[in-house]
């Protein structure tokens, strides 16, 4: 569009030309919110009393509630991987017995922790998402605010701990499930015995603490970016649903990004 | 009630909604196809929606293409060099993103991206009656609004495998010269032979499963919402996780039957 | 070419809305219903278009009986009975014109630069064509309230249901859209039949006024009817106290 044109429209619609935006300045913008939210956050966290319960309420709708979605997925997930992993070694070697052991350093250092954080990330970011964009629609955000206390405080921080926490232990429960559904699966689809298959030999001490950090990460990041998600949200039904989708693909690519630079470090930091 | 009562009627309540939920979504799916024959599809919201679901979506999924494609390389790492394999790599890396998690990513970011933001369209569009605006116009919601985003979400999420796959090998073979001083010609001459066009097949096939999926749960969930704003957020809530479950569960049918 | 409603029953649950309302609408005229807030009005006319399903009753629409029709059947009386809903609801993905283009696409088989151009045409009549490639969202109440009465009117209908159509509005735009509505029934025929509790609407363009009070109607008469009833749950809606028989 022409400077004279794109004058002639500012006129015609009659409103004052928006500043000049770009996809990179907004995600940056983005990204300095998010990195604000994370610091009030943890500044809370260890810096106020809370009141009793919430974070107890928030680990029962976080933990308990995607209890059974997690169980189910993760079961599904572990029967495919073993499958794959065993249809891709019996192209090389027709050797099954090192599926397993195979199988389950790759669920320690990896998978239990990243693909499970997938499906959890889409059921608790969308509901954090949601809940806090509807207060914030509804101006009960506002409302916090009149009464001194900081949304972030009140909101976020209860959020933060019980994600961290559930978020961890179901990661962990959903790896277990992964573990016996690929059990199943090696012994039905390539007679592997259970007890060929428990075969714990390749795991080191570096691959449980890689798995578990990036559990204790997923957990926070979720957590944090569904919130500033929620918090930003602006318009009406249509803001809730736009803050919801911004809040799971945040999160998802959080969480692959994370996982890049994660293993990329623990490769040298934690070798296997 | 009674704590033991209260659990398997808990149970119960939650079995009859989920079989109330597929139930609507194999409705939506038999009214979709009544009129997919003879074909009454309206352009303009056909290319509208494939232009904001698929080419808007195409930087997201490449990064997550990409990104999937090297972490694949780190995973194998480890194993690669206590055999020495390096000449497997390419292909153990590629096996797996093209028929496993590639497409499955892939489906879980297009359905947080566009399954997500069409429920909260369609959620909106019941809550501010705008679909009883359509209907007072004479004019079929399913046809009108339904069928075009189906079409679009499936055949997008088609699309959007294929361009997935091929950002995935580029983050791989960037990943093996990284860290395992694998050349990108030695990755792409060690990958090709020993590749299958059906292991490339079988994740484009996944990735029409799944689209499918996520265009009728999210077409579901969306023209189901009631009660403003917080039932917008409740319905696009339940729409993410109903799909990504339905996701999984098609790719572990997949996965089997398509071996 | 009359509208009838007889013995309208409607529950929600149990929370039970029309009990057994009854009456006629002439050919031709401003028809009025009014009563306070959550009566059951606007249910009561989303039930001649098909938008909703009477638990019991019978609705003419030129002597044919609606309420039974199926959704396919019921999309030719929406060609003939357009409403305009009290939110407008314009699509927000599209711009007015285009909202207004798409019952000439869809009905009249008009291309989509044909039906651009009708549609411009439509909305010059309703004073808004500056705004034809605005969207909905940039726009005010009242000019989106225009809109969608342009819309309603493309394909030509005998009648038009307004819901609440000054409610939310602005005085001035309020009474610009009564003039309009005035307009349809004396220059078009057009058989108009309007929910509101505006006062200043309806005892200024009413030919007829029917009175829901407690799921029946209360009194049906002409404005002169409503100024000298002796009613006087009538009189205190009519006058606006708080005081009064009138039960929430």
């Amino acid at each position: 569009m022409t400077e004279a044109a794109a004058q002639t429209l500012d006129a015609a619609t009659d409103e004052p030309p928006l500043p000049k935006r770009s996809a990179l300045t907004d995600m940056l913008g983005e990204l300095a919110d998010l990195w604000r939210v994370t610091l009030d956050t943890l500044f809370y966290t260890f810096n106020h009393k809370r009141e009793k319960g919430a974070v107890i309420t928030q680990c029962y709708a976080i933990g308990n509630r995607s209890l059974f979605f997690m169980v189910v997925t993760m079961g599904f997930i572990g029967a495919i991987v073993v499958y794959q992993i065993g249809i891709q070694t019996a192209r090389i070697i027709p050797d099954m017995s090192l599926v397993g052991a195979t199988y389950v350093k790759l669920l320690i250092r990896d998978l239990a922790a990243s693909v499970g954080a997938m499906p959890l990330a889409t059921r608790v970011g969308a509901g954090i998402a949601a809940e806090i964009g509807s207060m914030v629609v509804t101006e009960q955000t506002d409302a916090l605010r009149m009464s001194a206390a900081d949304p972030v405080d009140y909101l976020v921080v209860p959020r933060f701990l019980a994600s961290v926490l559930m978020g961890t232990s179901i990661l962990l429960i959903g790896g277990a499930v992964a573990y016996f559904a690929g059990m199943l699966i090696c012994n039905l689809s390539f007679d592997v015995n259970p007890y060929v298959y428990m075969n714990f030999s390749m795991v080191t001490s570096g691959d449980c603490i890689l798995g578990f950090i990036k559990c204790l990460v997923y957990g926070g990041t979720i957590a944090l970016v569904s919130s500033q998600r929620g918090l930003r949200t602006f318009g009406g039904s249509e803001g809730v649903g736009r803050a919801t989708t911004e809040a799971v693909v945040g999160s998802l690519f959080a969480i692959i990004t994370l996982n890049l630079i994660m293993s990329t470090i623990g490769n040298f930091l934690l070798p296997a | 009630m009674n704590a033991a009562l209260n659990i398997p009627y808990r149970m119960g309540a939650a079995l009859l909604l989920i079989a109330d939920q597929t139930g609507g979504i194999a409705i939506m799916a038999g009214q979709v196809v009544r009129r997919l024959v003879p074909p009454r599809i309206d352009r303009y919201e056909l290319f509208r929606n494939a232009y904001r679901m698929g080419v808007q979506s195409v930087p997201i999924i490449a990064a997550t293409a990409g990104f999937t494609g090297a972490l694949m390389v780190i995973q194998g790492a480890p194993i690669v060099e206590r055999y020495n394999a390096r000449n497997i790599i390419g292909w153990s890396a590629m096996f797996t993103t093209f028929r496993e998690l590639g497409p499955l990513l892939i489906a879980l970011m297009f359905n947080g991206r566009v399954g997500a933001n069409n429920t909260a369209e369609l959620g909106t569009m019941v809550v501010t009656e705008q679909i009883d605006g359509l209907r007072a116009l004479a004019i079929d919601p399913i046809t009108y609004l339904v069928v075009p985003r189906y079409l679009s979400i499936a055949i997008m999420m088609t699309a959007l495998v294929i361009i997935g796959d091929f950002v995935a090998i580029l983050g791989a073979m960037g990943m093996a010269w990284g860290i395992l001083d694998v050349w990108p010609r030695q990755f792409y001459y060690s990958a090709m032979p020993m590749l299958q066009t059906w292991d490339f097949s079988v994740g484009v096939i996944k990735g029409f499963f799944y689209g499918n999926m996520i265009a009728l749960t999210s077409c579901y969930f969306g023209l189901s919402t009631r009660g403003g704003a917080p039932g917008v957020g409740r319905s696009v809530n339940a729409s993410v996780v109903a799909a990504a479950s339905g996701v999984f569960i098609v790719d572990y049918l997949s996965t089997f039957i398509l071996h | 070419m009359t509208i009838t409603f007889r013995n309208i029953h409607k529950a929600f649950g149990p929370k039970k809305v029309l009990q057994g309302v009854s009456f006629t609408v002439r050919d031709g005229e401003c028809f009025f219903i009014v009563g306070a807030s959550g009566v059951g009005k606007s249910v009561l006319i989303k039930h001649l278009v098909g938008l909703l399903r009477p638990d019991d009753g019978d609705i003419f629409l030129d002597d044919t009986e609606v309420s039974r029709l199926t959704e396919r059947e019921f999309y030719e009386v929406r060609k003939k009975c357009a409403m305009v809903f009290q939110s407008s609801t314009l699509f927000d993905s599209m711009t007015c014109e285009q909202n207004v283009a798409l019952p000439l696409r869809k009905h009249m088989g008009l291309t989509m630069k044909d039906a651009l151009t009708e549609a411009r045409e439509r909305l010059s009549q309703v004073h808004m064509s500056h705004f034809a490639t605005a969207y909905p969202a940039e726009i005010g109440d009242g000019m989106r309230k225009r809109v969608a009465i342009a819309r309603a009117l493309t394909l030509k209908p005998s009648y038009v249901l307004f819901d609440e159509p000054t409610t939310s509005l602005d005085p001035v735009s309020a009474r610009r859209t009564d003039v309009m509505i005035r307009e349809l029934c004396d220059q078009f025929g057009v058989t108009s039949i309007v929910v509101s509790h505006d006062l200043v609407s309806i005892f200024g363009i009413a030919d007829r006024i029917a009175m829901l009070y407690q799921g029946n109607v209360r009194l049906l008469g002409t404005r002169e009817d409503f100024k000298n009833t002796d009613d006087p749950v009538v009189r205190q809606f009519m006058s606006g106290e708080a005081e009064g028989p009138m039960q929430v």
